[in-house]
């Protein structure tokens, strides 16, 4: 049974990475504009380096 | 917003990080977006940049010190083909950013702790060879997941809830808060002493779906705001400053001072509240176009010492300016701050909700306790299971919702058809209206005055009469004297003309003396006074004919008059003008009552007598002289050209002066007050039937947590409705 709380531990680090993860995402702003990153692929060329970091 | 997130509309160039938003004007599709990034992308010092085609925002952060200035961004902006517009509020566009981005983070970690706790906790239910060890290591993994989930997720309640009641109120949290600490603190007790019920599952759910709930209000809430940046954009970005060495920069808007000198070029927008600067000639004239403060749209003339009001359009040469407010204490920022009201009060029909909602969780407490009291002698375990579910079911946020979102969206539907609601109770006061009271010049009619139809009253052919009056009015600065400007003829100037006050003009035409004005200074013949719809041309001694001068209809007024009658109001014109000027609009509208020559007090004596015999009279105008009825009127609508006075007055204003869009527009508010039935009747449904159900403990307190939530849902949900392009629920 010692293995279930292995499990058991191996699932709240796991919840706890997602939880870390998906603030991380929210706080630089991944989910501010939903719209217009959709029309990325429609585009001509590359941007420049300075676009990809926003 | 308030003058602070006036000024922060566009960030002083100081500092090392700087962040910018504004709206980009003339964009079709990604790639103008990807150009307009490319061009602010390469200037030096710029992070990042993005670009929203669908919202029209460009939103930029550069270090300052990096060499590059606000101003070379926005001219970037304007050298890749578009023009860059201030959004007002940009201060509370962050606060939303930070709003939703802490909701977001509530839902995603009450999502996350729910389904795992559910994981664990679903292991307890009903299993009875269960190992002991085995259970209390479910417990205590349920713990550690939900615990952080009422504490960051459920945070708003509980805080909502600590707030009402050190105030002694009952909000609707205070029901919510008790029923999850009633779930949570006995769950901990029994998984320390390793027995017993544990409900972190349940605790997980409720907090999930009431973020869930929130999250869809708050999005509805944002989209509604935001249409105080239509006025804003009159407002240029950028002046040019001139230093009292004469060196001129281009700075924001924002960082113009009182007693700054700033140049405004022929056709610019003067941005704030100024006068002539002494770099100006003693004898010059600035010659503006208020029509965006007034509503008059002739042209007026500004001599030193004379108040210019921002918003005003410089039709002359380059001005020299010297300002005398800053942009936030200026004449444009007041109408912006109209906006500000209505986002500031709360509708009448949400108070009394929340006034129903507070006696509502007096109930709720109350049979709670009858719950807790019944079930006591039969079962304590269940009574406790009962009481939650009692608490939980029954949580009056679908009635506290109902309302709101019902206006919210409707609000978000009028401004996306040009309709600014700037006061909260418009929406219902509007869908209540059966009586629609039209002022004629400016609403129902629009532009400069023409000349309608002459009146041959001698042997002078029409032309001759027309290229007379024309050559005489080219002397007046009289509004009507544009009608004119299409008949002037070059070989026939006018000498010696007089303008007397009140009654017309005078002058010489090829030796001949001709006097056009009112019919007794045209001629001194006798005749009837009253018929003074025109202008009257006349040596003085005899009349040559009468000019009438009116203004277009507006293209769509009959429809509109039409559908507004095909929705039961009654149509009524109300105008200062003379009988026969209104007569021929009413007439080209189809519509039987119309008064004319009525003054302010008359319009609001009629307005008053339509009120008294129960009428409710939703009245439209423009005009300075329209201020008094639009704020007596039951509700009221100006026009997006007209007077400061008339929009300050009205709780709508039709910003692109489409009266077409007005039948949308009541249909729009009768929907949301059906909607806000619907809601209410639904809330009140629900709360009936799942009450008792909850109190005989036929649900569990996970089902209560989802039926609460379902029924919160739906009240958004159909609220939703109004902000589609339907309009009809």
């Amino acid at each position: 049974m010692s293995i279930s709380y292995l499990l058991v531990l191996i699932a709240l680090a796991a919840l706890g990475g997602a939880i870390w993860a998906l603030f991380w995402a929210i706080d630089s702003g991944q989910y501010d504009d939903l719209e217009s990153q959709g029309d990325v692929p429609l585009e001509d060329e590359d941007p420049p380096d300075k676009i990809a970091k926003g | 917003m308030n003058a602070e997130a006036l000024h922060a509309r566009w960030s002083p160039d100081a500092g090392e990080h700087e962040h910018v938003v504004f709206l980009v004007e003339g964009m079709h599709c990604a790639n103008c977006a990807r150009s307009i990034e490319r061009a602010i992308g390469v200037l030096p010092g710029v992070d990042s940049v993005r670009v929203n085609g669908a919202t029209a925002r460009a939103a930029v952060d550069w270090r300052g010190r990096g060499g590059t200035r606000l101003a070379q961004i926005l001219a970037a902006v304007r050298g890749a083909g578009f023009t860059p517009v201030p959004l007002a509020g940009q201060a509370a566009t962050a606060e939303f950013q930070r709003e939703r981005r802490t909701a977001l983070k509530r839902v995603g970690l009450a999502s996350l702790g729910m389904m795992q706790a559910m994981m664990y906790l679903t292991a307890l239910y009903g299993a009875s060879d269960i190992d002991a060890s085995m259970a209390q290591l479910m417990r205590i993994a349920g713990m550690i997941v939900v615990t952080p989930v009422l504490f960051y997720s459920g945070a708003p309640y509980l805080s909502g809830a600590w707030r009402d009641l050190s105030r002694r109120r009952l909000g609707m949290d205070v029901p919510v808060a008790i029923a999850l600490l009633l779930a949570w603190i006995p769950s901990v007790w029994n998984t320390l002493r390793g027995a017993g019920e544990v409900y972190f599952d349940s605790v997980g759910m409720f907090i999930f779906f009431l973020s869930a709930g929130r999250f869809v209000e708050m999005n509805l809430r944002h989209r509604t705001l935001g249409s105080g940046e239509a006025l804003a954009r009159s407002l240029p970005a950028e002046v040019t400053r001139i230093a009292a060495d004469g060196a001129r920069t281009r700075i924001g808007v924002a960082t113009l001072a009182a007693g700054d000198t700033f140049l405004v070029s022929k056709g610019g927008v003067v941005a704030v509240d100024a006068v002539l600067a002494p770099q100006m000639a003693p004898d010059s004239r600035a010659s503006l176009d208020e029509s965006l403060i007034t509503g008059e749209s002739a042209a007026v003339v500004r001599a030193h010492g004379e108040q210019i009001r921002s918003g005003s359009v410089n039709l002359g040469a380059p001005l020299f300016l010297s300002a005398t407010a800053a942009v936030a204490d200026s004449t444009l920022a007041s109408m912006v701050r109209l906006l500000e009201r209505a986002q500031a009060t709360r509708p009448r029909m949400a108070l009394a909700a929340d006034r129903v909602a507070s006696w509502f969780v007096v109930l709720i407490l109350l049979l709670a306790a009858v719950t807790a009291i019944a079930w006591w002698p039969i079962d304590p375990t269940r009574a406790f299971a009962a009481v939650l579910a009692v608490l939980v079911v029954t949580c009056p946020c679908a009635l506290s919702l109902a309302t709101p979102v019902a206006i919210a969206a409707a609000t978000s539907r009028l401004t996306r058809l040009g309709v600014l609601v700037t006061r909260a109770d418009a929406i219902e006061r509007l869908a209540r209206a059966d009586t629609v009271v039209f002022d004629k010049t400016g609403t129902l009619t629009a532009g400069g005055a023409i000349v309608t139809d002459v009146e041959p009253l001698s042997d002078l052919p029409r032309e001759r009469v027309l290229a007379i009056a024309a050559a005489l009015e080219k002397h007046s600065a009289h509004p009507l004297a544009a009608a004119f400007r299409a008949f002037e003829q070059a070989n026939l100037p006018a000498q010696s003309v007089r303008e007397m006050e009140g009654a017309g003009i005078e002058g010489m035409v090829q030796g001949v003396r001709w006097r056009l004005g009112r019919r007794d200074f045209a001629a001194d013949t006798p005749g009837d006074s009253a018929d003074d719809a025109g202008l009257f041309l006349g040596s003085g001694t005899e009349l040559a004919a009468c000019i009438r001068i009116g203004t277009p209809l507006r293209p769509e007024a009959r429809d509109a008059v039409d559908s507004l009658r095909g929705m039961g109001l009654r149509v009524i014109i109300a105008s200062g003008d003379s009988r026969e000027a209104v007569a021929q609009v009413a007439a080209a509208l189809g519509i039987d009552e119309a008064h004319s020559r009525l003054d302010p007090a008359a319009k609001i004596a009629l307005v008053r007598g339509l009120e008294a015999n129960g009428r409710r009279v939703f009245v439209i105008g423009d005009g300075i002289n329209d201020g008094p009825v639009l704020a007596s009127a039951h509700v009221s609508c100006a026009m997006g050209q007209g007077s400061a006075i008339a929009q300050s007055a009205s709780d709508l204003l039709l910003i692109h002066e489409n009266l077409a869009v007005l039948p949308q527009t009541i249909g729009s508010a009768r929907a949301a007050l059906r909607v806000v039935r619907q809601n209410l009747g639904w809330a009140l449904f629900y709360n009936l039937a799942a009450v008792p159900l909850a109190a005989f403990g036929l649900v569990p307190p996970w089902l209560a947590a989802l039926g609460m939530s379902l029924s919160s849902l739906g009240v958004v949900l159909n609220a939703r409705r109004l902000a589609g392009s339907g309009g009809t629920a």
